[in-house]
């Protein structure tokens, strides 16, 4: 059973891709995409990957035996296409799968896929010295053996709902003759990493640190080719960004300003394309003291304060004032494209006067400056906000009026990213605004919000521990009953809601600009590239850089 | 003469050792290190096995020496964040960084001296009164805000140039020469405009002083007095005295450049020493940050030292 959301934003989603001019007429495959990404590419080697750009390389560049479909549902294997694996067959005990190697599958350097790289890549996903941010996602596997040279079988702990997508959307396929002969603890220093060879229909061309990321047409791919020759991704701030966009200098940038989407409408080169997104932002509040991480916080330790400063901000307000008609409000902890999402979950309410209520009843009381304090402290905390986000920022200073009424003082923290996540890492926040992009799977939580989550292996930054939530969430990730499975999750968001570590801002909202030249494939929700090699350029359409061809964009030897 | 230009390059040698050793350590006392912000995920032993390898768990000085080991061989240690030696890094970026300036001290030099010139043989005029009142403006404004507003203006309302980078990332390679030259000029427009303006205002405000202390001079009067024509002395004779000052300000010049630079580079993301030095402060990549302030460094110090030769060279009271 699908969730409502779900089949809506698919239904929205293949509605902003179709064409709306009509069809065109099927051209050969060539062009130029050149995409604007926000910031650089941090990692693409795909053991090491952890933020969205170096993600989108890797999955491009390279692949999985198995590819979940635009559905995202997690349970079973019904919902996966074959990839590296043209087939699969479960074992009695549904205790392991033999993947059976598509032989026509070879690296970008010719050689053959083998189930042995199916092997040396789980090898090198959890190997502790590699520290891979994937790994903990991949604790349910035990082994990986080859049982000849096409056939890997991957065994597993325990037999549960969600271990066909554990190994098939979790698992990045490498090459063990590339990278094989590098010692696991030598690999994040080695340059190897920076040149990917992959099985993915597009190889890797080209990556200048802050300058661009050039992929090519993989045109002897067991997939076929994609329909364009060449991918330029280049690193750009906003402004640059949305002004390549509107001059056609760039072709797709996926976080176009959404107060200056208005300018799309009438533009000639770019249209909006405006879908949901696995992801949320939220203002966390740090239980703990920052600098004595055991020692309760003076003030996000109380349950009513945390509950009392929800209450006292107008959430839909906030996300008028940000996004316009284009935010999409959060629910909880959770992006309403999720599966299991549940739009029915009861947030706290805008109520000013109940949030003054309850601040008063923990003691917090309003001075004759308008500020509350309690036993001589202000209600008084530094905000924390990474300064390359407008909209956090920008949300940060709305927040500080509200809190302000409420009688709270907040002083907005602007650092850096390379400042901001060792800060919420190591909990040296008090109150901070940030995100969580989600996988599709409920299991995907519980490293945001599960008392396993705590530690260097999760995301659980602010330390929140409910063990009903742990059970709830456990028993969302292993139950096969979809209806059960959504109940359980509805009840553990509910209870994370109900004990508020943070406020929920609004969910990610995909405002994307695509140049109007370009006919998009199905945007999938977890990842917008996922169907990238799909999307064409008529040759009617094109331009200048679409007409170099392939042969001319190929590396010199 | 010789003695003198050896104790100046004694003086710059330390100099550039002093910034080096300040450059070294406030990097490494800084809050963090290159495995501690990008590997989260991974377990502290392994980080410390990974600053182990590169030697950055050992002492400061001990590190220090280790790294004045690795300039003096022509490495300048390793890049952690874009996994190649520093050597690499800097014989990409450190060409780029000349061209922007090269190019911006070069125009921002002939522009100042021409309206200096015209401002000081016309003062008090509307010329002079329009132009020192626009040159101020731009001297006061901050390098990077005069460098966004630029972009702005040219590349986002007006959409006349491109906004960012070196060259068409898609295009250039596959251009005919001559395209592909016009290409990289569009790219350099912007960045060398932002910079030579925000430097033209010193260097004119400065020629306009100089020469209306040279103008009421005897031999400029006697030149008049010769019938020698306007133009003539003011050009050849005035202008030639008026110079050899500006010599000393190129090299008070080139630190400021260079940090001007570095706004206009990570404005206009163009990929200089600059906004490689700014990425690398980001991901707290040691070797590549020292790197960048050791060799803007030494420009800085060759550029007075070239500029204290020349002054001598032309000046005899300097020379004796």
């Amino acid at each position: 059973m699908r969730n409502s959301a779900l089949l809506i934003a698919a239904v929205v989603l293949l509605a902003a891709c179709t064409d709306t001019k009509g069809s065109r007429a099927t051209s050969a495959p060539g062009g130029t995409l050149v995409v604007a990404i926000g910031g650089d590419v941090a990692e693409a080697f795909p053991p090491f990957v952890g933020d969205e750009n170096g993600r989108m390389v890797q999955d491009l560049v390279f692949d999985r035996l198995a590819e979940i479909d635009s559905s995202l549902a997690t349970l079973g294997d019904k919902t996966f296409a074959p990839r590296l694996a043209r087939r699969w067959t479960w074992a009695p005990d549904s205790l392991s799968i033999a993947f059976d190697i598509d032989p026509r599958a070879r690296w970008h350097d010719g050689k053959p896929v083998t189930a042995s790289d199916v092997r040396y890549s789980f090898r090198v996903f959890t190997d502790s010295s590699v520290g891979s941010p994937v790994a903990s996602l991949l604790t349910n596997i035990d082994s990986v053996s080859v049982r000849d040279s096409s056939t890997a079988v991957v065994w597993f702990k325990r037999h549960i709902a969600e271990q066909f997508y554990d190994v098939a959307y979790q698992l990045v396929i490498l090459p063990e003759h590339v990278y094989g002969s590098i010692p696991m603890d030598q690999l994040h220093t080695s340059e190897a990493t920076h040149r990917l060879v992959g099985s993915g229909q597009f190889r890797f061309s080209e990556w200048k640190p802050g300058e661009r990321v050039v992929l090519l047409a993989d045109t002897a791919n067991y997939r076929g080719r994609p329909k364009v020759d060449r991918l330029v991704m280049t690193p750009v701030d906003v402004t640059t960004g949305e002004s390549q966009l509107l001059t056609g200098q760039a072709d797709f940038m996926e976080a176009f300003p959404t107060d200056h989407v208005d300018k799309l409408a009438s533009n000639p080169n770019a249209r909006l394309l405006a879908v949901p997104k696995l992801g949320y932002t939220f203002m966390g509040m740090n239980p703990y003291e920052p600098n004595r991480k055991n020692v309760a916080h003076p003030i996000f330790s109380d349950r009513r304060v945390r509950r009392a400063l929800s209450m006292a901000v107008d959430r839909e307000g906030l996300l008028r004032n940000v996004f316009g008609t284009n935010g999409r409000l959060g629910h909880g902890p959770f992006p309403m494209g999720l599966g299991v999402a549940d739009s029915t979950l009861r947030v706290p309410p805008y109520d000013t006067t109940a949030a003054a209520a309850l601040l008063d009843s923990a003691g917090w009381r309003r001075g004759t400056n308008g500020m509350r304090s309690k036993a001589g402290r202000p209600l008084r905390f530094p905000l924390l906000v990474f300064n390359t986000s407008v909209r956090n920022q920008r949300y940060a200073e709305l927040l500080q009026e509200q809190f302000r009424r409420a009688g709270a003082q907040v002083d907005i923290d602007r650092v850096a990213p390379s400042v901001f996540f060792p800060r919420v890492y190591d909990g040296k926040f008090d109150a901070m605004i940030s995100s969580f992009g989600t996988d599709p799977s409920p299991g995907g939580a519980r490293q945001n919000w599960a008392t396993s989550g705590i530690g260097p292996q999760g995301q659980n930054f602010l330390r929140y521990s409910n063990p009903r939530v742990d059970a709830l969430l456990d028993s969302a990730t292993y139950s096969f009953d979809p209806t059960k499975r959504k109940a359980y999750a509805s009840s553990a968001f509910q209870q994370i809601i109900d004990d508020v570590p943070a406020i929920w801002l609004f969910d990610f909202n995909f405002t994307a600009a695509v140049n109007r030249r370009i006919d998009l494939a199905p945007i999938r929700l977890d990842e917008w590239w996922a169907n990238l090699a799909d999307w064409s350029i008529p040759t009617d359409k094109r331009i200048e850089r679409d007409r170099i061809g392939l042969a001319s964009a190929a590396p010199k030897p | 003469m010789r003695r003198r230009l050896a104790a100046r390059l004694w003086q710059s040698l330390v100099v550039v050792l002093i910034v080096t050793t300040i450059s070294f350590v406030l990097i490494r006392v800084a809050p963090g290190d290159p495995f501690s912000y990008e590997f989260t995920t991974v377990s502290p032993a392994i980080q410390a096995q990974w600053r182990h390898q590169f030697g950055y768990d050992r002492p400061i000085p001990e590190q220090f020496v280790r790294y004045l080991a690795s300039i003096a061989r022509g490495e300048f240690g390793y890049s952690v964040m874009r996994r190649e030696p520093v050597a690499a890094v800097l014989a990409e970026v450190v060409p780029r960084t000349l061209l922007l300036t090269g190019l911006s001290l070069a125009l921002s030099l002939v522009l100042g001296i021409i309206i200096g010139v015209l401002q000081a043989t016309h003062r008090d005029g509307w010329f002079d009164r329009v132009s020192s009142g626009f040159l101020l403006t731009l001297y006061s404004l901050p390098d990077f805000w005069g460098a966004m507003m630029i972009a702005f203006v040219f590349a986002y309302w007006w959409q006349l140039l491109p906004t960012a980078g070196l060259v068409d990332p898609a295009l250039h390679e596959f251009m005919a020469p001559w395209p592909a030259a016009v290409d990289r000029l569009r790219h350099l427009v912007l960045p060398v405009a932002s910079l030579t303006l925000l430097s033209m205002a010193g260097i004119t405000r400065f020629q306009r002083a100089a020469l209306l202390e040279i103008l009421p001079a005897d031999y400029i009067r006697t030149a008049r007095a010769k019938g020698v024509a306007e133009s003539a002395v003011v050009w050849r004779h005035a202008l030639r005295t008026a110079l050899a000052p500006m010599i000393v300000l190129l090299g008070v010049m080139l630190p400021a450049l260079l940090g001007g630079a570095l706004f206009v580079e990570r404005v206009f993301q163009w990929p200089g020493m600059g906004y490689t030095a700014a990425l690398a402060i980001d991901a707290h990549d040691y070797d590549v940050v020292t790197a960048v302030v050791v060799v803007g460094s030494v420009m800085v110090v060759v550029g007075n030292l070239v500029a204290d030769v020349l002054h001598a060279a032309i000046d005899p009271r300097v020379r004796e």
